[in-house]
């Protein structure tokens, strides 16, 4: 629906016109190029690029940060992950995770943005409230939430008082404390997701959601066949962004779990890379662990990105 | 990539000292890296080194805190391995992953220690052997066994059960347990009795590969008796959620009737409103005779690239002979200085005196036997493996796992780690 504007062309050049472009103009431009493209280029190669390159070398390696002789193992470590059940493990739990957590906040962030996509202070306030979890360190957050759901924290004091008498270890239960870590991540990124669905809101045409009105459209068909289609690029950026969010994982595994109850029943897979890397003193096998992850992520994040960007709608 | 990302940052600043070198006569500086626990807060490190730079004038430290007393160990090893790890450290347990960073001790400077070999690397003593420790004791509440009908400590682990039987049927919760390493303690205390009172050099063996945790017979029936107690109930699998503190509070304010624990608790119950309604006994074996898991090392060690080696020498040296330093250890920590000559304090609380009591009694009867997941140096397991062998016990506790599948994991991560 976007109102195009009119703007003097300029004549098209005739034939050879970019040859008889002064050579002088084009060597600024190459050069002003370079001046703006450099520091971003060398941040990336320097914090990205060389960080993966130099992580693919140690994987191949048996490093051990404390032992001073490293030796090249080929791919030795790979072999190893697959046969290694504490990384499989971890695979599973990520997997898990990385399922609630894409899809509970995309389910209630959109729910909460369509009660939330009115004027009012009350409105702006809430969407405050809903927010303030997402600016909050997560470190803070943990400590929060391992008091709350501590066995005798206030929620099983509030089951207890209304006649519980054994109510659940929400972590200290192996059954029980994946899904409680999962819904505190859940908790902090669904304000996140509020803030993007009500972005997503405020770009649906206010004619369309009227023409459908007036044909006779409901409330919920009116949500189903205008503004859910609409909110498309808001879905895809929320699943994207959780789903990388929940893949690196660490410091509420760290902090509320540390990765038990029992074997690794929480703990992620950037939990055990740095429990490998850095506790158990092998770095060279935790490089192969970080690999394998960074291509998980990278894959499963471009696949994502690919389903949902075609059922993305132009207006 | 985060972890290439932390080793590449760190490891740019691997050649800086981690203090600044002293002028020749002025103050030598001298970094030392401690740990806040319950029993050890930052007043108490600051005390403590206070009174070693009274004495020591030319000494000028300054305090390195690690997150947390489970965590220190990580922490030293990152710091190490980034070239950062302060002069000087205390009570590191994973000595085989830190002996390349560590400055060795030469017999000389040993001659005041009990034991000066305990906790040696390749030979090599890296850190000063300067306090036994019992691991675990059983600290029990005397209220709470009268209660229950338990007239008289258990002196064979049948009577153990019996009691155990006794207060969960009185509605009270025969043994206090926490996360982090407390599920592991009634463990610890089984494999003292049962399987290193008959194979102390179990752990040397598995080394070797003559031994493995799934093919041991005395290794599988000291784990199903463990697992026997959660099975019955006496270990209440919902408190392995708690922290450490937590787990101590819950003992103290009597929400169970048993905590087995090192003897450091022995200070925490003797600051308590209840010091005199606590006991303590030997984890009892079988046949009743007394086997006692005990630890002795956990003193100062000193980094091998101090600027000021020989300041941090005579700062770990005096920290760990002064005898002021000594008594504060004792009382803040309830340590046993394992130093010729010493004696502890008159005024130390009751609960500190049974342990020590019960220590003094074992070594006269020569029935200590190592505490096993708390041995150091090359008695110990494979860098990670103490972490594992604590999980294993949640594991147990709260029945995720069988036993030849906690041992089968033990084995694998054993292998792994070698």
């Amino acid at each position: 629906m976007a109102v195009g504007t009119t703007r003097p062309r300029p004549a098209p050049a005739g034939p050879g016109a970019r040859e008889r472009r002064p050579a002088r103009r084009r060597r600024t431009a190459a050069w002003h190029f370079l001046t703006f493209a450099a520091p971003g280029t060398l941040v990336y190669v320097c914090l990205v690029l060389l960080p993966i390159a130099l992580s693919v070398g140690y994987s191949l390696t048996n490093q051990a940060l404390l032992r001073p002789h490293t030796e090249f193992v080929g791919l030795r470590n790979y072999w190893l992950l697959l046969q290694d059940e504490t990384f499989l493990q971890s695979l599973r739990v990520t997997a898990i995770l990385s399922l609630i957590v894409v899809i509970v906040p995309n389910v209630l962030g959109v729910a909460i943005a369509v009660l939330l996509d009115r004027r009012g202070r009350i409105y702006n306030a809430l969407r405050t409230v809903f927010f303030t979890p997402m600016v909050i360190s997560s470190v803070v957050i943990s400590v929060i939430w391992t008091r709350i759901l501590a066995d005798d924290g206030p929620v099983n004091q509030a089951l207890r008082a209304l006649g519980t008498r054994e109510p659940p270890g929400w972590l200290s239960d192996p059954d029980l404390a994946l899904y409680s870590l999962a819904s505190i991540v859940c908790w902090q990124m669904l304000g996140f997701c509020v803030v993007v669905y009500l972005a997503g809101l405020q770009g649906v045409p206010q004619e369309l959601l009227e023409a459908a009105a007036i044909d006779g459209a409901g409330a919920a068909r009116r949500f189903r066949h205008v503004t859910w289609p609409l909110l498309a690029p808001a879905l895809t950026v929320n699943t994207v962004v959780l789903l990388i969010s929940a893949f690196k994982i660490f410091d509420q595994v760290k902090v509320v779990t540390n990765g038990g109850p029992g074997t690794g029943t929480t703990a992620s897979v950037a939990f055990v890379v740095l429990q490998e890397g850095f506790v158990e003193n092998r770095t060279g096998y935790a490089s192969a662990e970080a690999v394998v992850m960074l291509i998980v992520v990278a894959g499963l994040s471009v696949v994502t990105l690919r389903f949902l960007q075609r059922r993305e709608v132009q207006v | 990539m985060l972890l290439v990302v932390a080793i590449t940052v760190t490891g740019c600043s691997g050649g800086s000292p981690p203090s600044a070198p002293s002028t020749a006569r002025g103050k030598q500086k001298v970094s030392f890296l401690v740990f806040p626990s319950p029993n050890l807060p930052e007043s108490y490190w600051k005390a403590q080194v206070e009174l070693v730079t009274k004495a020591h004038p030319d000494l000028e430290v300054e305090l390195v805190a690690a997150p947390s007393e489970s965590e220190r160990n990580d922490y030293a090893k990152q710091l190490a391995a980034s070239g950062q790890l302060p002069d000087v450290q205390i009570g590191m347990q994973d000595l085989v992953a830190l002996e390349p960073s560590l400055a060795p001790w030469s017999e000389q400077e040993l001659t005041d220690f009990l034991c000066p070999t305990c906790g040696a690397v390749n030979g090599k003593v890296v850190q000063l052997p300067a306090n036994t420790q019992t691991i675990p004791d059983v600290f029990y509440n005397k209220k709470l066994f009268a209660k229950a009908g338990v007239t008289a400590p258990p002196k064979t682990y049948a009577e153990l059960v019996a009691a155990a039987e006794k207060l969960k049927a009185a509605g009270i919760t025969p043994f206090v347990s926490g996360g982090v390493f407390v599920t592991s303690q009634p463990w610890t205390a089984i494999l003292a009795t049962d399987l290193y009172a008959r194979t102390p050099d179990w752990i040397a063996r598995r080394r070797k590969g003559e031994v493995t945790f799934a093919g041991s017979p005395e290794m599988k029936a000291a784990t199903q008796k463990f697992a026997d107690l959660a099975a019955k109930g006496y270990v209440d699998k919902r408190q392995i959620g708690q922290d450490y503190p937590k787990t101590q509070e819950a003992f103290l304010a009597g929400k169970g009737a048993m905590y087995p624990m090192g003897s450091w608790f022995a200070a925490a119950a003797d600051q308590s409103d209840i010091k005199d309604d606590i006991g303590v006994f030997a984890w009892p074996s079988d046949a009743g005779t007394l086997h006692l898991p005990a630890f002795t090392g956990g003193g100062l060690s000193v980094s091998a690239t101090a600027k000021n080696l020989a300041a941090a020498k005579e700062f770990a040296l005096a920290f760990q002979l002064t005898k002021e330093n000594l008594d504060a250890s004792v009382k803040a920590d309830a340590l046993f200085p394992a130093i010729k000559g010493y004696t502890p304090p008159p005024d130390t609380g009751p609960v500190f005196k049974a342990v020590y009591d019960l220590w003094r009694q074992a070594l006269d009867r020569n029935a200590t036997v190592p505490a096993f997941g708390w041995e150091a140096g090359d008695a110990a397991m494979p860098p990670g493996m103490q972490g594992k062998f604590w999980s294993a016990a949640q594991d147990l506790v709260s029945g995720r796992k069988t036993v030849d599948q906690v041992l089968s994991f033990l084995d694998t991560e054993w292998e792994k780690s070698g």
